[in-house]
């Protein structure tokens, strides 16, 4: 066993961890997060996508003691953020979800391309979200929920003084 | 009877979903987010091997208890499985091997450890002596008599072999027009996003077997455990929590499900299996795995006279309870005329044991396999004829005036306008644009094609229909219990299960309707045994058609009881009496509902004389006519493929649909783009091949592939409605429409591209490779042009 | 699908990850973003039973550009070089290769020296160094080596890396002026590893081209008869038999698909590169 420390939503965390402990099984485990979820564990379908460091990554990829000292970002994390926010409300008006399973993992990767690229078009969002996989909704509404979102943001924004 | 008023406007609302906000914040819960306190993990020792005797299980002596072998679960009852018909044949399926494995990935043992990683460990140390035996892969070939068998008794490989004749087929042979195409899907995964899992253990203090499982209907799920593992019903509690889709996969009682019940029953602590990605590759049921061997016969002018001969159904090494996979043969064969007037059929259909994994149900159950059949078939023919595709395909379907029209195969075709939807199509893909773009050319080298299939999807069908396939559980009826608490708020009990197509938003707008309140005082709960009323759980396209149905009869029940107690309250009588917007209108005074609610639950007193408190209704439901009602459409697509590298890209696709009323079209909208996703799945990405040993080579994702965001258009969805007759508020079911046209209207598409040096595409998925030398074949044929 | 047990250390120098590698007798590998050995040591293909996490070490990190040459350290991530985080003097050809790779999630933590140092043969990054005639950097107790590109590649997931060698960057020649590039893919979806893909480039007037093919046999591989074509000006029509000679060479099984495929993608490289 290791010892790891991690920013885990905010908060810094300690938990022994086996070295061949993935991330994913880490948080949703020890943890007991489970937004985050399992779907391959190959790195395929982007159902375990949380934020290490800032940036989107997969939890199934990721050994949890490579995170050692380094801030992790699951979907219980942003129960006020702003963009989350934002993209919670569109996803809800565009039906952007049937099942539930891939939406954790589409929130957090949705959210990375709106840090990224200000007000994305369709065509560079489902660029974007080619290692996501949903197997209900055929993405369009997915798509639709990300590019409004990315509207309201910039709208949002330009209201600013 | 609906209520007049307040209620008006929920049926057909684009509400948005109730069940949106646990999963956008993180809360939902699926099989492995479950926490149970103690639980252990299993991983199951597979069969490496597609057919072999198994020799010898050694169990590490450390751990030896952790491992269980078939005897170590007994007493099991194997369940026969398959259509009630002697003539289909047992293939008895152990949950865990019994001396013979039939297909890779069969479980042999489970490992239970403190962790699904520790089990895995565990499972690797486990010693498998293997016998190997011959293996049964292709088909046709397992129907020759010198093929091996996959069991040993039975004369031949086949389940079972059944002909559908129908007319005068001897007319056929002397058709003017006879095309003889030989056709195949491939076989494929369901591949819901969450797989399946099972947690089980003895609960003490209620003393019964609690089994949370992901599946798309617990109530059939609890019988079977029940029989096999010899506890009385109620001794036996099964719990679907969020299901993370299902698609048909998760509707079957299947090994694991039975090893970890009954290893619950022998241990101190719950156990559990979660399904990781490989194991659903290789061992969740598989799908389609259709092979088509037809003539289709027509006159010089067009006129489609009907099909010959034969089909064969992949079923793999065993029958899944409870109705095996004979339905992909029986509903091919019946929807082998598609919406065309077509009244000659001679067709023998095969389903066929080979060493693979079993086949189960997916979305568009064999209709995804006749319509590729079928309309490809019809494309070949107007090719033939040097005809537009279209024109013989409106110039053959059944009009408007024609409906309801019962079709060869004795499909009742019940309400709307087929021509219609056709050219509702057409025109939005523009057939005239197409045809000038392709005669321009492509800058970049790449073929322009658009193709069309129709398709038919029947839906709402009971207790004729399930008795004619022969089902041992005859799912009939569904039922609901609708609930008045005393504040006036509803809650609503259903036995279908809710994994995504909305049933918490679309049953309690069907409520709301009928209630004259507000969906949101409307609270739909299912998915336990404790609590739900029985029913049969959701598949079939049948959800809104029964479950509908059900809340719609229960809650129309309660309203008129309402009524009553509000007529006594306001010393009127009933006939005076409305329900709108939560209050009770008499002529000369109004009641809120709450009180109504107050007085049947709390205040008995209140009540007029002789009349029962509570407001509560329980209500099946069969629509008054159980061959089903058809939802129908048309599918348009324009594709480029680059007859090189073969790849095919989608530009456009247009689907016209009918499904009757629509409860919330944005949940229509939202199950006809998901379902046209998962038939371009099946059209150009997903296959599971098998080598010559039996050996599937796709079982991880970096082989099988999902499409994702770029591969998969948004479809414009055009509606037309034409309700149904015979079921309430008009509706039809449409879960699975939306999957079962695209591998017709695509490889028609890529055929379109390359029709003028004849290229067929006839074998589903499209990949590259198919696709490129489809087209290397017939640049051959016509002399080595290119 | 978990993985078997291994240990694991984080090294935080380059001569102490060597002197690990070197010093441990166990089965050792070496992680950086792991987004390829992750997902083998969850199936179980991998059982390291050490892994030295080199991800950390920030001399691997290090990226220069001088007149010759750019250096890239290992641990530049694919999401780095596409976001133009590193100098890309070669006209956008690295920023469009990265951002070809895989999906964004696993190209904000796979890097460049994991990629080549796995030598898959469908991989992107060997293709393209291979094309710009790129050398390897290597370090061991030893000392460090340095080696061309095509030479480190041995054979599918075969290197001349030894057990107790690390990457620890790469070194490729900047071209003179005008240099174009062109490139073609083909997956069988968005994220896949490639079916085929290909690399062109040349500089000023016939001065040097090359050409460079993946997931065409078990290594990337150079294409001498077509890079000949492309130095020679040779019309669309006389490249497409140069390229069937290289095709040839390489011995595709006989696969007349494979053929067809491998002449598409290089062909549209081509195009793509002469329309610059």
């Amino acid at each position: 066993m290791k010892s790891l420390t991690v920013e885990l939503n905010g908060a810094t965390v300690r938990y022994e961890v086996e070295p061949r402990q993935t991330l994913a099984d880490f948080l949703r485990e020890q943890c007991r997060l489970t937004a985050t979820h399992i779907g391959c564990e190959h790195g395929a379908c982007g159902a375990c996508t949380v934020v290490v460091n800032g940036k989107a990554t997969r939890s199934c990829l990721r050994l949890a003691i490579m995170c050692n000292g380094q801030s992790v970002e699951t979907l219980e994390g942003f129960p006020n953020d702003k963009i989350m926010e934002v993209l919670r409300r569109h996803f809800h008006e565009s039906h952007a979800l049937q099942c539930g399973f891939c939406t954790p993992g589409m929130l957090i990767m949705a959210r990375d391309i709106l840090l990224r690229l200000a007000e994305p078009d369709a065509q560079t969002v489902r660029q974007q979200l080619s290692g996501q996989i949903c197997r209900c909704t055929g993405y369009a509404n997915i798509v639709d929920a990300i590019v409004s979102a990315g509207k309201a943001l910039r709208s949002q924004r330009a209201a600013l003084p | 009877m609906s209520v007049e008023g307040g209620g008006k406007g929920w049926i057909g609302a684009s509400l948005l979903r109730k069940e949106d906000a646990r999963h956008l914040y993180g809360h939902g819960m699926f099989i492995a987010d479950v926490h149970v306190s103690g639980v252990q993990d299993v991983a199951f020792v597979r069969s490496q091997m597609a057919h072999a005797r198994v020799v010898q299980v050694d169990k590490p002596a450390r751990h030896a208890a952790n491992v269980f072998v078939l005897n170590d679960i007994q007493p099991v009852k194997i369940l026969e499985a398959g259509p009630e018909l002697s003539a289909h044949r047992h293939s008895p399926y152990p949950a865990l091997a019994d001396g013979r494995v039939r297909y890779v990935g069969q479980t042999i043992a489970a490992c239970v450890m403190p962790t699904r990683a520790q089990a895995e460990d565990l499972a690797d140390q486990v010693h498998v002596a293997l016998e190997e035996l011959p293996a049964v892969v292709d088909v046709v070939a397992a129907m020759r008599p010198d093929s091996p068998r996959v069991f040993d008794e039975w004369p031949n490989n086949s389940y079972i072999s059944t002909s559908v004749v129908e007319g005068n087929p001897e007319l056929l042979g002397s058709a003017a027009v006879r095309v003889h195409r030989r056709l195949r899907l491939n076989r494929q995964a369901t591949v819901s996003l969450e797989g399946r899992g099972v947690l089980a253990y003895w609960d003490h203090r209620l003393d019964e077997l609690v089994v949370y499982l992901s599946t798309q209907g617990g109530q059939v799920k609890r019988l079977a455990l029940s029989r096999m593992l010899g506890l009385p019903e109620h001794k036996v509690r099964v719990i679907a929590p969020d299901i993370g889709g299902g698609f048909g996969g998760k509707n079957r009682i299947m090994p694991e499900d039975i090893a970890v019940a009954a290893i619950a029953l022998k241990v101190r602590h719950p156990v559990r299996w979660i399904e990781d990605r490989r194991e659903h590759l290789l061992a969740s049921p598989h799908a389609r795995d259709h092979t088509y061997d037809l003539t289709i016969c027509a006159e010089r002018d067009g006129t489609l006279l009907g099909i010959e001969g034969d089909i064969y159904i992949d079923a793999g090494a065993y029958a899944l309870w409870p109705t095996g996979a004979f339905q992909e043969a029986s509903m091919a064969s019946r929807n082998l005329t598609g919406p065309y007037r077509m009244r000659h059929l001679r067709l023998d259909a095969h389903t066929v044991a080979t060493n693979k994994a079993p086949m189960g149900p997916y979305r568009g159950v064999a209709r995804p396999g006749a319509t590729f059949a079928l309309e490809r078939l019809v494309d070949e023919v107007a090719r033939e004829l040097g005809r537009e595709p279209f024109d013989l395909r409106r110039q053959n379907a059944v009009t408007a005036a024609e409906l309801p029209y019962r079709t060869a195969a004795g499909l009742k075709l019940d309400t709307g306008d087929y021509i219609a939807a056709l050219d509702l199509a057409r025109e939005k893909i523009d057939l005239p644009a197409i045809r000038r773009r392709q005669v321009a050319g492509e800058p970049d080298g790449r073929k322009i094609g658009v193709g069309f299939a129709f398709y038919t999807e029947q839906s709402g069908h009971g207790t004729v229909e399930f008795m004619k396939r022969k089902f041992r559980v005859i799912p009939g009826y569904e039922s609901a219990n609708v609930r008045m608490l005393p504040d006036g708020n509803v809650l609503i009990y259903v036995g279908v299960q809710n994994h995504g197509q909305g049933h918490e938003t679309t049953l309690a707008q069907i409520a709301a309707h009928e209630l004259g309140i507000d969906p949101g005082q409307i609270s739909v709960r299912y998915g336990d045994t404790a609590i739900g009323p029985y029913g049969f759980g959701t598949f079939a396209s049948r959800s809104i058609v029964f479950a509908g149905g059900a809340v719609g009869k229960a809650s129309r029940a309660l309203a008129e009881k309402i009524r009553r107690i509000g007529a006594h309250l306001l010393q009127t009588d009933v006939a005076a009496i409305r329900i709108e917007n939560g209050m009770i209108h008499g002529p000369s005074g109004k009641i809120g509902l709450a009180e109504i609610a107050f007085a049947a639950n709390a205040r008995p007193d209140q009540l007029p004389t002789g009349m029962d408190p509570l407001l509560e209704s329980v209500a099946t439901y069969e629509p008054t006519e159980s061959g089903g009602v058809f939802a129908y459409g048309t599918h348009a697509v324009v594709v480029a493929v680059d007859p090189d590298s073969g790849v095919t890209e989608i530009l456009d696709y247009v689907v016209s649909e009918d499904c009757g009323t629509m409860i919330n079209p944005m949940i229509v909208d939202g199950q006809v783009q998901g379902g046209i996703a998962q038939g371009i799945g099946t059209a150009l990405y997903e296959e599971i091949p098998y080598d010559e040993q039996g050996q599937p080579l796709a079982t991880t994702f970096a082989d099988y592939m999902v499409p994702c965001a770029p591969e998969v258009p948004t479809v414009r969805i055009q509606h037309i409605v034409t309700p149904a007759l015979t079921t309430e508020y008009g509706v039809k079911g449409l879960g699975e429409g939306g999957a079962i046209a695209p591998p017709a209207a695509i490889a028609n598409a890529v055929a379109d591209a390359f029709r003028d040096i004849g290229a067929s595409f006839n074998e589903t998925p499209l990949s590259p490779r198919r696709v490129s030398e489809a087209v290397d074949l017939a640049r051959r044929a016509r002399g080595g042009q290119r | 699908m978990k993985s078997a047990p291994f240990d694991y250390v984080l090294a935080r120098t380059v001569t102490e990850a060597t002197a690990t590698l070197a010093q441990d007798r166990r089965n050792a590998m070496v992680i950086a973003g792991g987004q390829s050995l992750v997902p083998m040591l969850n199936l179980r293909m991998a059982l390291p039973d050490l892994l030295v996490d080199i991800g950390r070490l920030d001399e691997l990190k290090a990226t220069s550009a001088t007149q010759e040459a750019l250096q890239l350290g290992a641990l530049v991530t694919h999401a780095d070089i596409e976001d133009g985080a590193v100098p890309d003097p070669f006209g956008g050809l690295l920023r469009k290769i990265a951002g070809g790779i895989s999906y964004r999630t696993v190209r904000h933590y796979g890097t460049i020296g994991g990629s080549v140092a796995l030598a898959d043969p469908a991989a992107d990054w060997p293709v393209v160094l291979l094309a710009l005639g790129a050398a390897a950097r290597i370090a061991s107790p030893a000392g460090s080596r340095s080696q061309s590109v095509d030479d480190f590649i041995k054979g599918q997931y075969a290197t001349s890396l030894a057990p107790e060698e690390i990457i620890v960057g790469f070194d490729i020649p900047i071209p003179g002026a005008r240099m174009r590039w062109g490139t073609s893919k083909v997956v069988r979806k968005s994220g896949a590893f490639a079916s085929s893909i290909a690399v062109v480039v040349e500089q000023g007037d016939g001065d040097f081209a090359a050409a460079a093919l993946g997931a065409a046999g078990p290594r990337p591989c150079l294409l001498p008869t077509t890079a000949q074509g492309l130095r020679s000006r040779a019309p669309q029509e006389d490249l497409r038999a140069m390229v069937a000679d290289d095709l040839t060479a390489l011995a595709l099984d006989g696969d007349p698909y494979l053929t067809r495929l491998h002449t598409s993608t290089i062909m549209r490289a081509v195009r793509e590169m002469r329309q610059r």
